[in-house]
């Protein structure tokens, strides 16, 4: 089988949800001598952008998303040893979190994943984060982005909360904020003071994409 | 023609017929008493009430609950012994749990279970056989309480939890790190065998509760097409309403379903339901149909409509705008009611602020009316 066809048969794994096929079509092709590089950034991750096509057209739901990111995360656990470790070079850094209180994950996996497809490096501290934790991490990892999930009213606040922290910490203007969940409005965003309210995983990406695109014109 | 009472309202809307006014009532769950509550009770404001009328006993399976500290903080871990094996899961209590109502804590958030019975493939037989030795029993005592205490103030409805498969989904697997669509994904025969065990064991349950005396049984299904996209609903959670419905229609029970989610997409498959009441129904920016599309989609139905939380959390200022937006949306008003929240508590200025729009809702809903009412308010 030549190249081209094993990348073809990972990005249909993808598209098609299938595991054992990812995982297979993964282990045959890095035998067989594939690019690794290839097989993610040619073969997985065009699967990936047919599945969120597919996704913005309404014809796949946020569970398909949920399962194609893990066949995705299945497949790369086989090629990711193939891969030499210096040449991941990333575009930008997010530390994500659901607030404190609130531990729904969902849009916040989604969107790491996605993040992480497009080439950030993201710092997922998980669900119910006390802003304490945001703070220091901010500090720890110097980010361009932060991003904040809340499905619930009760915890939504607590973004709010996140971001007079930065200030008082002198950390806002070193950081986009981004913030996300069904709660949420842009009019709840503006008056928090966060830079962007999601729309939905999708367009979150695209605005961190925009973000850092921009500094790095910038810079 | 007297002024209907609070639960003649209701229960004149829930039979798609035409009340005084619009109905407006509080969750006795989101409730908090105090003079707010009290005066916009005294003001027109009905009450709704969920209570089981039945009890469960689960056979042959040891149940132990202790307290202990994993790496997210203080749990209570409920472990469950059976003889085919043995699963276990977290509970996470927030403050206020157990010391006043309803199991809320002070803030009004339910017990979060931060991990699920079944995490892995073995756990099926474990739930299953959980399934299988479980048994519902007549018991209408809470039922038939709580319609003495509250009279002609409001209603009570025979409450069931989520369906199978939204049991499956929100309580034995949980979505957390997507593990309910990563597990219907890699292991679908185990997911519909233990599901199809749940329906079998609940069938005891559904008649128990159409003989209730309540008027009403609610199903608490959390539908969200987030979470329930249309395919899915229309294979798992559609056949499941019309087994439920054929019993509780033939002994005359309302059938009401908590849909609080973003819904606009399943909108013409609900349309398809046996369903009498689509309760919690959140109009945008939480939710994403507009109560007037979804009374005009859904035209065998009635709309009990959950105010949305996101708007309270703006002010009372908000909270007037959306409300007369919300009655203009749906002018003339029929097969409508309101409920103050589905969600959280209410702040007093919130609620007083509600009420004083939705007292003045005299049914047929006019555009002038509306305007009198904001006139009236400012």
């Amino acid at each position: 089988m030549e190249t081209k066809e094993y990348l073809a048969l990972l990005k249909q794994s993808i598209i098609n949800l299938d595991f054992d096929g990812a995982v297979k079509v993964a282990n045959k092709a890095m035998e067989a001598g594939v690019d690794p590089y290839l097989a993610i950034n040619e073969g997985m991750v065009p699967g990936m952008a047919v599945v969120g096509d597919k996704f913005e057209k309404g014809e796949y739901f946020l569970s398909e998303l949920v399962v194609a990111a893990e066949v995705m995360k299945e497949g790369l656990a086989v090629i990711t040893p193939y891969l030499k470790k210096d040449v991941s070079k990333k575009i930008g850094k997010v530390v994500i979190a659901t607030v404190e209180g609130d531990y729904h994950d969902i849009g916040k996996n989604i969107v790491t994943s996605l993040l992480r497809i497009q080439g950030f490096e993201v710092v997922d501290l998980g669900t119910d984060v006390p802003t304490d934790k945001i703070i220091a991490a901010v500090n720890e990892h110097q980010p361009d982005i932060v991003a904040m999930s809340a499905l619930l009213n009760l915890t939504m606040i607590k973004m709010g909360e996140t971001i007079e922290a930065l200030k008082a910490a002198k950390l806002r203007e070193k950081v986009k904020v981004i913030v996300g969940g069904t709660s949420l409005t842009d009019e709840f965003a503006q008056k928090i003071g966060a830079d962007h309210c999601a729309a939905d995983a999708f367009e979150g990406v695209k605005k961190c994409l925009k973000w850092v695109t921009h500094q790095e014109r910038r810079n | 023609m007297a002024e209907m009472t609070p639960r003649e309202r209701i229960m004149a809307v829930s039979h798609k017929k035409r009340a005084d006014k619009l109905p407006f009532f509080h969750q006795w769950t989101h409730c908090h008493t105090g003079w707010a509550e009290r005066e916009c009770r005294n003001r027109g404001m009905g009450l709704f009430w969920r209570r089981p009328g039945w009890r469960v006993t689960v056979h042959d399976v040891e149940i132990t609950e202790k307290y202990t500290v994993v790496e997210t903080g203080p749990v209570i871990r409920r472990t469950y012994v059976t003889p085919v094996g043995t699963v276990y899961e977290d509970e996470k209590r927030d403050p206020g749990v157990g010391q006043w109502h309803a199991e809320r804590s002070w803030k009004d958030k339910a017990p979060c279970l931060t991990e699920h019975p079944i995490k892995g493939p073995e756990d099926y037989k474990v739930m299953k056989y959980i399934a299988e030795h479980t048994e519902y029993t007549t018991d209408y005592f809470p039922v038939e309480q709580a319609k003495e205490w509250l009279g002609e103030d409001g209603i009570v409805v025979d409450v069931h939890a989520h369906q199978p498969i939204q049991m499956l989904m929100l309580d034995w697997i949980g979505t957390r790190g997507g593990r309910f669509f990563i597990h219907h994904a890699k292991y679908p025969d185990l997911v519909e065998d233990l599901c199809q065990a749940i329906s079998k064991s609940r069938e005891s349950l559904y008649e128990i509760q159409a003989k209730s005396p309540a008027e009403f049984v609610w199903l608490a299904d959390n539908v969200d097409s987030v979470l329930d996209n249309p395919r899915f609903f229309e294979k798992y959670l559609m056949p499941e309403y019309e087994k439920m419905a054929k019993v509780f229609h033939k002994h005359g029970k309302l059938f009401a379903v908590h849909m609080d989610g973003r819904v606009n997409n399943l909108k013409h498959l609900i349309a398809r339901t046996p369903i009498d009441i689509i309760e919690a129904l959140t109009s945008p920016p939480m939710g994403d149909l507009p109560i007037g599309e979804a009374l005009s989609v859904w035209k065998d139905k009635v709309v009990w409509s959950g105010f949305p939380g996101s708007v309270y959390v703006l002010g009372p200022e908000a909270t007037k705008k959306h409300a007369l937006n919300l009655l203009r949306n749906v002018i003339p008003g029929d097969r409508l009611a309101i409920e103050m929240s589905t969600e959280n508590l209410v702040s007093n200025e919130n609620l007083t602020m509600l009420t004083s729009i939705l007292e003045n809702a005299d049914l047929p809903l006019t555009e002038e009316k509306i305007d009198r009412i904001a006139a009236s308010l400012s």
